[in-house]
């Protein structure tokens, strides 16, 4: 399948159904879906935690930021992340 | 062995339903009192005798399933499914809901529909519900209400539209058979119209009631061959619009299908009476494996240390050819259940395996169905367990 391009204007947004919280056994964040369990990589854990309505671009500079590292650098580790969601259908871009 | 964490949860709440599917994976031999959610079981004149098995053969009460909710969080359970019989025949069904809600679990309802109204899929809903499971029999009326043994088919579209109006995931269950299998594109374009977000179509495992209906449900070879072809052209088209999930029917296949992810290793079933099993089919497949009750254990202990978790956990059990196939770890030597009614031991190497020494138990059904042709034989219909009124005000039977 086509990985799905993603515009840095973007907001992406938890689909409908698909609820983000904390596994308290190992106090990681997954992801809860009607078929199951998605244990997030600390990157994704930490983009989806900024999913709040901000666009591809501002959560690439927010990270950018926080951990002192140059954008360009994040932008193709958000994007991949973005399009490996979008691809399961637990994110949704608008 | 380290002890593997469970993932979910199956609340089988009820074995009560208002449908008659031929297909049921429910126990053909249940005794089931009424719930003790509402009031005690009828029959208070019972002898000493009768009443100790009223007792133990009651649903859990609402609070021994909210109890269990909270151990099965704790035990680091993440998702939890409703399911029956028909889960919506317990009216404390939103006080569970909420109880998972309360315990971080992903809840899921598995229904047929029958007694979802409006004020009812509210309160789901407002309980925290996350997400629901609709079976249907067919997208024909007609046939699908002759498959459930009653008029439900129309209620279902309803269901459907209102369960879309309430902004909730929706996926619809197919169970595919012999009767309703050539109409595999029509029911995925139900699904399309319906705006499901996922469509299951699993063809008829056999087990309880499927079991006994065998020689009726069992598709025809060539009736297979063109489902997987539609089901697989059907997937690459809606990619990205509807999940399909297309379950085969595995007495055609050369190799078993994997037991979940391993016995005992992500998922545990509770039934009705608080029985706790390693698969949702075990106790009436397997008679020789004894189950713990959550009215006597915690689910912790249960999970851990009982014998029927322990039986078949990883791979030393395994006999051959299974101990020593590369495949070992990916199908667990397929399915203890199928094991067990076939070959009459549950340790056996599947018999749907081609390098099983009993695959001729499965080749002689096949074979046998080959010689009816097209001439299935009726069906026995599900009925419910004794003593157990169902109420379904919404549905007429139309037998
Ligand atoms: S034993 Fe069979 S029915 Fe039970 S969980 Fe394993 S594969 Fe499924
Ligand atoms: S021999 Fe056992 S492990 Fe190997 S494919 Fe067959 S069932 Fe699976």
């Amino acid at each position: 399948m086509q990985t799905p391009a993603i515009a840095s204007s973007a907001q992406p947004r938890l689909t409908r159904g698909v609820r983000l919280q904390t596994d308290s056994k190992t106090g990681n964040s997954v992801l809860l879906f009607p078929e199951g369990v998605l244990e997030l990589n600390e990157t994704a854990q930490e983009i989806l935690n900024r999913c709040d309505g901000r666009t591809v671009n501002e959560i690439i500079q927010a990270l950018a930021e926080e951990y002192d590292v140059d954008p360009k650098m994040l932008a193709v580790d958000v994007e991949e992340t973005l399009a490996d969601l979008k691809r399961r259908k637990l994110i949704e871009l608008t | 062995m380290t002890n593997p964490r469970p993932y979910a949860l199956l609340a089988e709440i009820t074995y009560r339903c208002p449908l008659h599917c031929p297909y049921c994976s429910n126990p053909i031999a249940v005794a089931c009192a009424d719930a003790v959610e509402s009031a005690v079981p009828s029959g208070d004149t019972a002898e000493p005798n009768a009443l100790r098995t009223a007792h133990t053969t009651a649903e859990l009460s609402t609070d021994e399933w909210k109890r269990v909710i909270r151990e099965a969080a704790d035990l680091g359970i993440l998702q939890i499914g409703f399911s029956g019989g028909e889960p919506l025949a317990r009216r404390d069904l939103p006080d569970l809901i909420r109880a998972a809600r309360e315990a971080n679990l992903y809840s899921n309802l598995i229904t047929s529909g029958i007694g979802l109204d409006d004020d009812r899929l509210c309160a789901l809903r407002d309980a925290g519900l996350d997400s629901i499971q609709l079976s249907f029999q067919s997208d024909n009326t007609n046939l699908a209400d002759e498959i459930a043994g009653t008029r439900a088919h129309q209620h279902k579209l309803d269901v459907a539209a209102k369960i879309r109006a309430a902004n909730i995931p929706l996926s619809l269950n197919f169970v595919i058979h012999r009767r309703n299998i050539d109409r595999l594109p029509q029911m995925i374009e139900l699904a399309e119209s319906l705006h499901a977000e996922r469509v299951e179509l699993a063809n008829v495992q056999f087990y309880g009631w499927a079991f006994l209906n065998r020689a009726a449900l069992l598709p025809t070879r060539e009736q297979v061959v063109r489902a997987r072809e539609i089901a697989t052209a059907a997937k690459a088209r809606l990619a990205g619009k509807i999940d399909i999930f297309y379950v085969l029917p595995d007495y055609y296949e050369n190799r078993p299908k994997p037991c979940l992810s391993g016995w005992g290793q992500r998922y545990l079933t509770v039934n009705p009476i608080g029985e706790v099993l390693p698969c949702p089919t075990a106790s009436s497949a397997i008679p020789d494996l004894r189950f713990e009750n959550v009215r006597a254990r915690d689910l912790d202990w249960i999970w851990r240390e009982s014998e029927s978790f322990n039986r078949f956990r990883g791979t030393e059990w395994m006999p051959e050819p299974c101990q020593s196939c590369p495949q070992r770890e990916i199908d667990f030597g397929g399915c203890r259940c199928q094991a067990a009614l076939l070959t009459g031991n549950a340790a056996n190497t599947d018999p749907v395996c081609e390098l099983s020494p009993n695959r001729a138990s499965v080749d002689a059904v096949l074979h046998e169905l080959d010689s009816l042709g097209y001439h299935a034989p009726a069906w026995t219909y599900r009925t419910n367990p004794k003593g157990s009124p169902v109420a379904s005000p919404h549905v007429a039977a139309s037998r």
